[in-house]
Order: C-alpha cells, then structure tokens, then sequence
C-alpha cells in the first residue's frame, strides 16, 4: 500500500450508480449475524475479514494488509426492494412535481426545453451557478397537462420524511424508480441532475452500500463481551428485514405483508442515513439511548466536520493558570520548567550544533535543557534514556533530528480562548522559570482579555523552521502593539508616573537608586546630577528615545475654552523635545490601552522593538516608583464636607420641584409637545433632562471639593488609570436617574413602582430617580437598574459568541492579494482596494494617511520654534 | 434603618427560622396531603369489579433502619451521612380486598414504602431537640434542616417558580394595533394541569374570531361552538352571558353567524317539529356533536359522542370540577373570560402584567414532593393491581400483603431526590446542598428557581420587579446565564401553605359577602 502517490486533478460529485456500488463492493453482504461461536468473522455477513480487518493479528482477505494498515474496504447489500434515500427525499418530490406521471417528460414545451437548455450550456461554459435557473424551470414546470401526451396530472405531496403521495395514492420506490428511470438524459439536465454523473433514479437505492469494519470498530469490553458500533446494530437490522422481505416474495406471501415489511426496511434505510429525520421515531439501542448514525457522526458541533476537521487536538501544547509577571518582557512568556522538560523543539543536528545537542542529550529527559528524544534520519525514534544515551550519542551525527527541550529565546505561540482576534494568539519568547504557571507581563493582559482569577492559557511550540520564521515575522507580540482595535496593548501602569508628576510639579525630588529604570546598559542615571537629585520628568525621559519631539494635551486636560498651554497649573500640556520631558504629565495619553500618544509615536518613529524596549522600561520605572510612594485609596478619598452635602442637597430638591412644576405643567394642559413627539414623551424628555443635569451638577459640587493633588481615588480618574470621575461622584453626590429598557421604570404595581406612591403620580423619586449617594441609604429601584446590566452583560457574552462564528464563517476566506484587493476563495472581488481607501489601519495614523497637524508640529519643533 | 425596629427583626427571628417554607411545607405533606393522595387516587379493581382494593389509614413512622441481623434501630442523620444510608421513614397503609358479594375483611396494615425524610420536620428525630441533645447527636447546633438525606448525599428540594394557576391571565400579542391577545389559564386539580388558551385573532380568509385550545383537542375550536355544547343553546344565551356591551355582543353574533354552518343544522326540522325544549337539546347535541368529530375522528357517532363529553368534562377547566352538571358553571367562566379579552382588545382594560408577583406562585418541598407521591403511589397501585390479577390468573388467592412490593414506591422517590429528575421530566428539582459555607447553604435553601429557559433573553422575567419588594432579595441573583431567573427569597419572607378554599368561602361567606 505505501509509495503509490497519486495526484488528485479533479474532484467529480455525483451520486454513485448501483453498478459504481457493485464495482467497488469485494463482499456482498447476505447473513445478519456477525460471528460464529468461537469468535470469528463469517463470510458474507457484517464482520466479513474481506471489508478489512482491525486488531494487528489479522490479515485483509483483500489487500493483504495488516490491521492498521489496510484502509478496508467496502461490501454492498442487494436490497430485496427499492427503497428512498432520506437525503434526496426533497429532492425527488420536486422532480416528480416536473415530470408527467405518464411518459416522465419534463412539464416544459419544446421551446422552453430548446431555451433553458441553451441558457444552462451557457452558464456551464462561463462556469456561473446554474442555482437561478434551475430555480426559474423548477417554478415553470408545474402544468396541470402534460405538453407531450396531454396527460392531466396530478398533484405530489411528500409526507415527510419519504413517502411520496400522488392525490390519495401512496407511491412505492418502485413506481418512483420507474418514472424517474424514465427521465431523459436531455431532461435531466434541465432538473439540475448532469447526466454524465447521476441519474435521477439513483436516488432510490437498489444496492446499499456496507462500509468496512475500519468505520464501525467494535470493541471487546474487559468482561470479554463484544460490543458493536451503532452501525453495525443498524446494518443487522436491515439485513434481517431484507432477508425476511425476500423470503415472504419468494413464498409469494400476501401483498400486505410484503408492503408491510416494505416499509419496515425503508424505516431502517432511513434511520441508517439519518436517525434525527423529522416524522420518523429515532431507532433506539436496547439501552434506549438513540443510536448515533452516519448523518450523526457529521452533522453539528461534535460532529465529524465541526470537531475532527475544522478543530484538532495537537501535539506540543501545554496549557496552565496564567499569573503575572512584571518581570518577565511584554514579548516573553515565563514557562514552568515542567513544562519545558514535556514540550520539545525538533532541532536538526548539524556540525555547527552538534555538540550543543550533545550537551542536551547529555543531561537527558529529567534535567532541565535536555532532549528527550532523537530520531535518526531512517525515521526511528530513540527516547534518550539515561541507561541508553551513550549510545546515542555515539551514534550522533548531522542529519539527525534532536528532541530537545524548551528553553529560553524559544518562539512560541501564545493563546487565550475566546481567540476573538488576532491578537489572541501571539508568538511569545520563552523564559524557562520554576513553579506551575505561566506568567506573562501585565501589559499583554489587555489583548488576551486576561486577568488572574484562574484564567488557563495555552501554549503551542513550533514543530518546523517554517512556522517559527512566519511567527517571527507575523505574529510578534511587538508586531501588535498598534492592532486594528486596540491602538496599544498596556493599561494601569500610568498612575505611578502621573501621580509622581502631579504631586512633584517637577520640584519635588525622587531618586532611583535600589533599580535602575532601564535595563539597558549605559543609561542607567548616576546618582548625583550636578550637585543635585534627578526630578522625575528627567528620570522618565531616560527611557523615552534621544530625539523624540511631541507635543500634546494629556488626560487630566479640561478642556478649557482658552488653552493656557505650558502655564496651567495641572501640567497638562505634553512637551517632548530631543528625548526630554519638558512639561506635562504621563497619563493614559501617553501609553493608555486606546489612546498612548508617546508610545503610538515611537511605535511609528521607532519601531516596534523600541516600543517594546519603551514599554518595559517605563513599566518597570512605573512599578518602582509605586514602591517608593505607595498608593492607596479608601471611601476617605469620597468624603465631602457637610456644607457640600447642603448644597447638593438644595440643589436636587430645587431639580425635583422643577420636575413636580413640568408634570403641573402637563396635567394642566400647558405642555407643548416637542416637534414628533407625544405630550407623554415629551413630558418624560424634560423630566429626563431636568433630572440629569441635576445630577451633573451636584457631581460637579461634588468635584469642587476634591483635593486634586491628594485623593487618590480622584488622581485615578482624572488620570484615567482607573474609575471615572462618575463614579466618584455617584458614591458622594447623588445616584441619578435608575433606568429600565432606555426610560424611566414605570413597571410595578397597578399605576405606581411601589405602594407607598400614589398612583399616577410621575415624580421623580416614584420613577426611579434616586436621591441618596451610594454611601447613604439605597432604595429598590436602584436595584433594578442594576439587574438590567447585569442581565445584559450575561445575555450579551452568550449571543456574541455565535455572531461572532457566523461572521468567521461568512468571512473566513476574504483575502487581500498582492494588488492590494479583497477577493474571496473563488477569485470573485469583494473590494477594489482593502477598505476602500488601502489604509492599513494599525499603520497609520488613526486610519488616515497622514496626520497634516502631527507633520506640523513635528516641523516646528524641529525649526526650534 | 431606626434602632427600634432592630427589635421587630429580632422578634422575627426568633419565632421563624429561615427554612420554615420548606419545613412547614414537608408538615403539611405529610401529615394531610399523603393521606389525600391516596383517598382520591383511583381504586384497584380486577375483573370488572369483582375485586376491590379498599385503602384506610396512613401511618408514618420515625426514621428507623433495620440491620442485616434484623434488628431495629433509630437512625439519625449523621448515622445516614457517615454509612451511605437514606434518611427515610417507614410508610404503612391500611388496605383489604373486598371480594364483591364476599364478607367484610379487616384491614390489613402494609408497609408500602419509604419517605424520605426532612431534617427537622415533625417525623425527624430532630425535631424540637435542644442545643445540647442536638450536638449529642452529632448534629451542628446551629444546622436548620429542611433538606433531605439520599444515600447520604443532602439533597435540597428548590422552590419552584410559576405562574399563578386556576387564574385568567390576559396577555397581549404583538404591538396594540395588531389586536390579538390571549387569556390563558391553567387549570389544576389534584397534579392534573390543562392549560386552556382562548385567543381573539383576526381568521385569514373566512372563520371565527375567538378560539379555544385546551388539552385533548386537536387545533382550536371556535368559542361559541364549546359554549353551545356547554349548555348555552341559543344565540341570546351566548351573547347575553359573554357581555351586556354591544360592541362585545356584536364580535360574539359575528363568530356565531360564522360558525353556525359547522353545526349542519337542520333548520326546516328545527322550525317546524320541535319545541323549545327540544330545540334547545338539540342545539346543544350539535355542538357536542362537532367536537366530538375534532376528539375522535373516525369512530362510531356514540363513542364521539362519548368522548366529546369525557373531554370537555374532565379536560375543560378541570378547577370547576369533572362532573356533568359543572358544565354550565365553565361556561359562564368562559364567558366572563371572553369579556375580559375582548376589553383588552378594545384597549378598555390593560392586559396582565406576567411579571407581577400577584401572578407568580410558589411551589415549596411540600407540593412537589406531593406530586412525586401521587405519581409514585400510582405506579405502585398498578404494580398491585397487575400482580393480584397475575395470582388470580395462576388460580392463588390474593392478597393484598403479597401484592405490594414497597420498593416501587421508595425507589421512584428516591430516585427522583437523588437525581432531582422530577416526574414530567423536570431536571434539578433536587440539587446537592451547597455546604461551600454557612450562608451559602442558607441563601441555597431560600433559592427560588424559575422554570423559563436559560438560552433564551427572556428581559422582562429577569427585570427586578418592584412587587417582588420584600418577597424577593434584591441583590442576590447570579451573574450566571441564569442570571434573574434563579432568586432568593427575601430574608424576612415566609411563605404560606395555602388553606382550604370551603373554609375560606364559608368565612368570607359569615362576613357579609353575597355571591
């Protein structure tokens, strides 16, 4: 069997003809029994040794191959009647509805046979889908006359899964066969079946093919009992009421019996293809488990497509908890030596390595850079045991290939399910570390959506210098800091600097002396600077490149109406020049998740191994200062004098009287309706409105107490490192407006939320509007606003997961070529130029082709002005 | 919250414990709705009535357990935790066989089957001990029961969730202006449910308006076609008892011109032979007639005719009652339910909200382990009647002693605790306790569970409702895709175990009320 390579050219589908079943069948399959008393296959019935063999012991009766070896072979059962095949019942239904019952012609006059017949020879000559046509003659070709014989016909129902009735009579498969045997070539062609490579009747099957036992193994349980695949059961059972159906012919018993078993062996027929087919009870196991046939082994999730071919299990992965490691680089992942020792990389032997290999097979499977295994060039696999090594190595020379183990400055691929986007699968370098899991740095957490409450991620190590060279050059951890979605990867480490920054206002002096803040050799800050210690925004530039230029507003910015540039307190405005931060702050603008200015810059200035350089450095100089200063927050930082709660509080009475005067307004009459909307809707838009902007307003009371400079929690959200000034606010001033499906609630009880509101009263507090902060009392129906988001993140996660496969699905084979267009696996032209515009949005400056403002900036400060 | 009312609270929790549902619940099963089950299950007859199994009294003992050297024991809890044992008591029932022209027997005393017991209710050992007696018997003092011990697994029996039953509710279909809409009740009388449906939609070519489905009946049947065979003969009585509007009458005159055909009416005969009387018996044979055709295509006029009867006796509203004469009773039930359903229509009345916790009721321990028990006493009694009818067929004579095989009843409750399959194929009914931490098994013994499906949004049922204010916690609920489905009650919400309806109408009755 091995060595005959053939190359497929073509692929035909068809259906197989009843001759095509015989031809390939070595055994016809007669006795429903499967082995005689001492165990052994009997010829001519299901375990025939002719359909193969498994278990290693026996030979194949037709290739002479070994179990294992030999693929099996195919037999075939005569079927003492014809019966439907349930896969093409729809199908035959729709031909028969075209065809005369009488002389089977197609229900088409000459003309129209002349015309489509030319439209469809058309289409095949332009390889076009001959979908629409055959669509259009199935509709045409519903007569009440026969064009031929002026035959009246008669209308056909198909009552599910596979009898065919035509008026009150039930047609046999024969008569079906025998009017489909009718059809002509020419016809045929015009009912959407090519001749050259199925005829209509070989829908009804004559002759069933039985697959080899290699497809349905039985297995030998410990009790020594045999144990049948399900569809050997079934096969059985069709051979036994194929047997019993022959019998009562030949004995020429009563029509009725005959039928009757008739349709007994189309019910096995069916339920072998399809035991799910609607209209039909599943055939049961005696256990009553129904059995799994083969539209089973294919069809949905588990099936054969879904679970065997579109996904694998591999080789060479691993997968463990993930923790953190602010240590390891964003481009690396911390692999626990246990690991390593059990994953291997191929490596071939050379003379340039072979002593390094020696080294590995030296220390053998148990010790940490070893090899476990080595595979001669003959393709003979040797573990290297410690007892067999030295003959290994002995035996070492080029050409042979050593399984040796992990180690550090490996690729490998790096996973996290849900692999939503690219980014969740990303080719790491290994760091062999000890303990059980994996860690990676915190700044790769965004892309991966992980964090460390027990998350698993998956690691898979390349088997070939291909794969490690396409990773390399594709799928580089530093390759994705700017992503289509994400602008960058990292996320929280900001604060630290920004804090340090805003507290320092660039006099206070911070020295680094226990941690150099950048690894690199030679740029580590000596500790004395001209009689005086290093400020923090000339520590920080240590790791920005020499001749970075920026200018730019930082998150803390207020926006003001009139920009006071370098002079406002804040220090919000960014200025870079060569390398050195002059004023402003580090925040989330300048390396946030979304939205890092510095480090989108040198992402495109520098390149992506700066940026990772960048990333490392000023996350560790991050995680130093932290350590130096410290950083807390308490519901402290939410404390507001009780002169402030006063004003909040006149201010929210003063909101819901205004509110009590719109609905006086509306029972009264005296409300105009907003252009397109009903009195009702726009009595609720302005209680909306009046109520909201009361919120912002006792949020922003709230606010003009906050100490800037010392409260943490405020520092967090104004630099946006975590929290949002909302929140704040909420906790402090006033919860706001509850609200339920995009209103306000108005579900409850009979006109009213609650019972102790009147009924029909509109106000504010019977409406959800919730008064009190999240440090003073809660009501209900602050609850239910909360139930609404929970309930939503709850449904989203499940309903996104499916869309997200039909849209892999539908989109999976979209490329883009080499002249820049999108076209499918077909070669059809989805877009003339990617996007429309061939901007490759991770390249560019936030989807544009160039940034004119970025480009002027840079200029003048290069001018020196 | 004020101080003073800490006091109310600890008050609270010192007169009810917060199992008491499940416990008072068990109570009440065992002590009255056991002994109903098997009052009203149908007799065992055997050869057309020659024999009868007569039943009396229930007795249920403490949990004992009987060793493999025969002797007996008291069992307690944590004997069944630590040995794979169940925690469950003896049942025995009073039966004899009358023999039909034969003397009277005595009655026997039968030992059926075994209960599985809840911890702390009145047949546990537990029950009412102390303190110290509890820890001497290996017990966590501050353990509160209301679970049960299956092969030494703790299994809790969830409260079920479920729309309010014997109870019209009124729903829309789709958006105002489609005028559509649903009165649905479900009708339960002794663990049979029937959900009928009576729906106003507009027909598609020619036919009725309002249409009713009820079990039994294939498709729907036209409203006035089920009120005629109910009772209600003349066009005058149909349309007078639905409404006294005029615009409601017209809908109900409409459908009855409509339908009128389906009855094959003979109008000559009718005019011209018969009486009022008559005419009216008539009426009412036709429309029994129809429906008997939908019931039972195909056979004999009597047995559709049989049947028809049977259906709308015994399927049709099953609350009201299954005898002949509660005909008219359902028809005027229907009647108002058409009234109100047409007022949704019109938009004069707001249609029920679902959510509303005045629709919702509880089911606790106690009434679905009384739907185990009758479905479990049912197979027990055809186990009995097949083999007395097997020893009468072999010529022995029976007796009832050798008839039961008590582990048909134990092993179906059993099994259904152990696996939390419920009988109508409900699964998680039972559910291993959650012993992660003290709270954990307390907000477990208060969870209520709804029976709606978790795959589908279903967004209103999972809202917080405000009527679910002090019945139903706020807060706890999992974030889970079950998340607003599965709830917990609210700390300081008992649950009542329903009362006799006579009882109540005969009080209600005494305070003035008419009608």
């Amino acid at each position: 069997m091995r060595g005959i390579l053939k190359k497929i050219s073509q692929i035909n589908f068809g259906l197989m003809s009843p001759e095509d079943i015989r031809k390939m069948s070595v055994a016809q399959i007669v006795t429903p029994d499967t082995y005689d008393e001492d165990g052994y296959p009997i010829e001519n019935e299901l375990m025939d040794p002719r359909l193969g063999v498994i278990g290693s012991s026996l030979r194949c009766r037709s290739c002479g191959a070994k179990g294992g070896e030999c693929p099996g072979h195919f037999g075939s059962i005569n079927l003492a009647r014809p019966v439907i095949h349930v896969g093409f019942a729809d199908t035959i239904h729709k031909i028969l509805s075209s065809i005369c019952r009488k002389c089977s012609r197609i229900l088409l006059t000459e003309t129209e046979i002349q015309d489509y017949r030319q439209r469809i020879l058309e289409a095949m000559e332009r390889e076009e889908s001959l979908t629409p046509i055959i669509k259009e003659i199935y509709a045409e070709a519903r007569r009440d006359r026969c064009p031929h014989c002026e035959e009246e016909q008669e209308e056909i129902k198909l009552d599910k899964p596979v009898s065919i009735v035509e008026g009150d009579y039930k047609l046999t498969p024969s008569e079906v066969r025998e009017r489909l045997e009718r059809i002509t070539d020419n016809d045929s062609l015009l009912l959407g079946v090519n001749p050259e490579v199925a005829r209509p009747e070989w829908m009804v099957l004559t002759v069933l093919p039985v697959p080899p036992v290699t497809v349905r193994p039985s297995i030998t349980l410990e009790t020594g009992e045999r144990s049948e695949d399900d569809l050997t059961h079934k096969l059985v059972d069709i051979l036994r009421i194929n047997q019993r159906l022959k019998e009562n012919m030949e004995a020429g018993a009563p029509q009725l019996i005959v039928e009757d078993l008739w349709e007994l062996l189309q019910y096995h027929v069916t339920t072998y293809f399809d035991n799910e087919a609607s209209g039909v009870p599943p055939a049961r196991h005696r256990s009553g488990r129904p059995l799994k046939t083969l539209a089973q082994r294919l069809k949905g999730k588990e099936g054969r497509f879904r679970s065997n071919l579109s996904g694998k299990r591999v080789n060479f992965s691993a997968r463990t908890v993930v923790s953190p490691d602010p240590n390891v680089s964003v481009n690396e992942v911390g692999v626990p030596e246990l690991i390593a020792k059990e994953v291997t990389v191929p490596v071939y032997v050379t003379e340039w390595n072979i002593d390094r290999m020696k080294e590995h097979i030296e220390n053998g499977p148990d010790v940490h850079p070893g090899a476990n295994y080595v595979i001669r060039p003959d393709g003979r696999k040797i573990r290297a045991y410690n007892e067999t090594k030295d003959v290994v190595l002995e035996n070492l020379k080029p050409g042979y290939i050593v399984e040796r183990h992990l180690k550090d400055g490996d690729i490998v691929l790096f996973n996290r399910q849900p692999s939503l986007h690219r980014m969740s699968m990303m080719a790491h370098e290994v760091r062999v570390l000890p303990y059980k899991t994996f860690r990676l740095n915190l700044c790769v957490c965004p892309p991966y959506n992980a964090d460390f409450d027990g998350d698993e991620m998956n690691m898979h190590v390349f088997q070939t210098e291909e794969s490690r060279a396409e990773a390399k050059t594709l799928m580089r951890v530093q390759d994705h800091i700017l992503s289509p979605r994400f602008r960058d990867l990292s996320s929280g480490v900001y604060t630290t600097i920004s804090q340090e920054h805003t507290s320092s206002q660039g006099k206070r002096l911070f020295s680094v002396r226990s941690r150099p803040p950048d690894p690199q050799e030679g740029r580590a800050p000596p500790p004395d600077r001209e009689g005086r210690e290093w400020t923090v925004k000339e520590i920080f530039s240590m790791v920005l490149p020499d001749d970075l230029n920026m200018v730019y507003l930082a998150e803390i910015c207020r926006k003001c109406d009139e920009c006071l540039e370098m002079d406002w307190e804040n220090d919000a405005y960014v200025v870079i020049e060569n390398g050195q931060l002059i004023t402003g702050v580090i925040d989330e603008k300048a390396y946030g998740a979304f939205a890092g200015k510095i480090l989108d810059q040198i992402v495109k200035e520098y390149g992506s191994d700066a940026a990772k350089e960048f990333l490392d450095s000023a996350t560790k100089l991050a995680i130093a200062g932290i350590m130096h200063a410290g950083f807390t927050t308490s519901t402290n930082d939410e404390e507001i004098p009780e002169e402030a709660k006063e004003r909040i509080e006149a201010h929210l009475r003063n909101a819901e009287a205004r509110v009590d005067q719109l609905i006086e307004a509306y029972e009264n009459g005296e409300l105009e309706p907003l252009p397109g909307r009903s009195l009702e809707e726009t009595l609720e838009m302005k209680i909306m409105q009046v109520l909201g902007e009361a919120k912002d307003k006792s949020g922003e009371i709230a606010e003009s107490y906050f100490d800037m400079d010392e409260n943490h929690a405020v520092i967090m959200a104004l630099t946006g490192a975590r929290g949002a000034m909302l929140n704040l606010t909420q906790i402090t001033a006033c919860v706001g407006q509850q609200s339920v499906h995009g209103g306000r609630i108005t579900r409850g009880y009979d006109n009213r939320t609650l019972p102790h509101f009147k009924k029909g009263e509109l106000g504010a507090k019977s409406r959800g509007f919730v008064h009190s902060s999240y440090k003073e009392d809660s009501i209900l129906l602050e609850f239910m606003g909360g139930r609404e988001g929970l309930v939503d993140t709850a449904i989203r996660t499940a309903q996104s997961g499916y869309m997200q496969r039909r849209l892999v699905n539908a989109l999976q084979d979209l490329t883009v070529d080499e002249n820049g267009r999108v076209v499918d696996n077909r070669g059809v032209i989805i877009q003339t130029r990617f996007g429309e515009d061939g901007v490759d949005p991770a390249k560019s400056d936030y989807g544009k082709i160039v940034d004119l403002d970025k480009l002027v900036q840079e200029i003048r400060l290069k001018s020196g002005k | 919250m004020k101080k003073s009312a800490w006091g109310l609270v600890d008050a609270f929790f010192d007169k009810y414990d917060l199992v008491d549902h499940h416990i008072h619940s068990y109570n009440d099963f065992v002590s009255n709705r056991i002994q109903e089950i098997i009052d009203t299950s149908e007799p065992i007859e055997l050869e057309q009535g020659q024999y009868t199994v007569e039943t009396g009294k229930v007795t249920i003992e403490k949990p004992f357990i009987k060793e493999a050297d025969g002797s007996k024991s008291k069992i307690y809890p944590t004997e069944a935790r630590l040995r794979n044992l169940t925690y469950s008591a003896h049942m025995s029932l009073e039966m004899r066989l009358l023999k039909e022209g034969g003397s009277e027997t005595e009655f026997e005393k039968v030992h059926i089957g075994e209960l599985p017991v809840m911890l702390k209710s009145e047949i546990c050992h537990l029950h009412g001990l102390g303190r110290d007696e509890l820890i001497e018997k290996g017990e966590d003092p501050a353990d509160l029961g209301g679970y049960f011990i299956v092969n030494a697994s703790e299994r809790s029996i969830v409260t079920m969730e479920e729309i309010a039953p014997n109870k019209i509710i009124l729903e829309r279909i789709g958006e105002e202006d489609e005028k559509r809409a649903r009165a649905i009740v479900t009708s339960i009388r002794s663990g049979f449910r029937a959900r009928i449906s009576l729906e106003y939609r507009k027909p598609r070519k020619t036919g009725v308006f309002l249409r009713i489905s009820f079990p039994y009946v294939p498709g729907e049947l036209p409203l006035v076609i089920l009120l005629r065979a109910l009772g209600l003969a003349t066009d005058q009585e149909i349309i007078t008892s639905i409404s006294d509007d005029f615009n409601y009458q017209m809908i109900a005159a409409d459908d009855i011109q409509v339908s009128l055909d389906k009855l094959k009416l003979d109008s000559d005969k009718m005019e011209e032979e018969m009486d009022e009387e008559e005419r009216r018996e008539y009426l009412i044979r036709s429309a029994i007639k129809y429906i008997g055709n939908r019931v039972a295509k195909g056979m004999t006029e009597d047995y559709r005719i049989k049947r028809a009867e049977d259906v709308i006796d015994r399927y049709l509203l099953p609350h009201i009652g299954t005898e002949p004469d509660k005909r008219l009773e359902k028809a005027v039930y229907l009647a108002e339910m058409t009234e109100m359903l047409l007022q949704v229509i019109s938009g004069e009345r707001k249609p029920h909200d679902k959510d509303h916790y005045t629709n919702k009721r509880l089911r606790v321990s106690g009434d679905l382990m009384e739907d185990l028990f009758r479905v479990a006493f049912t197979s027990l009694t055809r186990d009995m009647s097949y083999r007395l009818e097997r020893s009468l067929a072999r010529g022995k004579e029976p007796s009832v002693k050798q008839a039961v095989r008590s582990d048909v009843l134990s092993e179906n409750l059993k099994h259904a605790i152990a696996t939390g399959n419920w009988v109508g194929g409900r699964a998680g009914v039972s559910q291993l306790l959650d012993r992660t931490s003290y709270m954990g098994t307390l907000s477990h013994m208060r969870r209520v569970v709804s029976p709606l499906s978790r795959s589908q949004p279903h967004f209103e049922a999972r809202d917080l409702h405000p009527t679910q204010f002090g019945k139903i916690c706020p807060n706890e609920t999992p974030e889970s895709p079950n998340c607003g489905l599965v709830k917990n009650l609210a700390l300081m919400a008992k649950i009542s175990e329903g009362s006799d309806p006579d009882e109540i109408e005969e009080v209600i009755k005494k305070m003035g009320v008419i009608n």
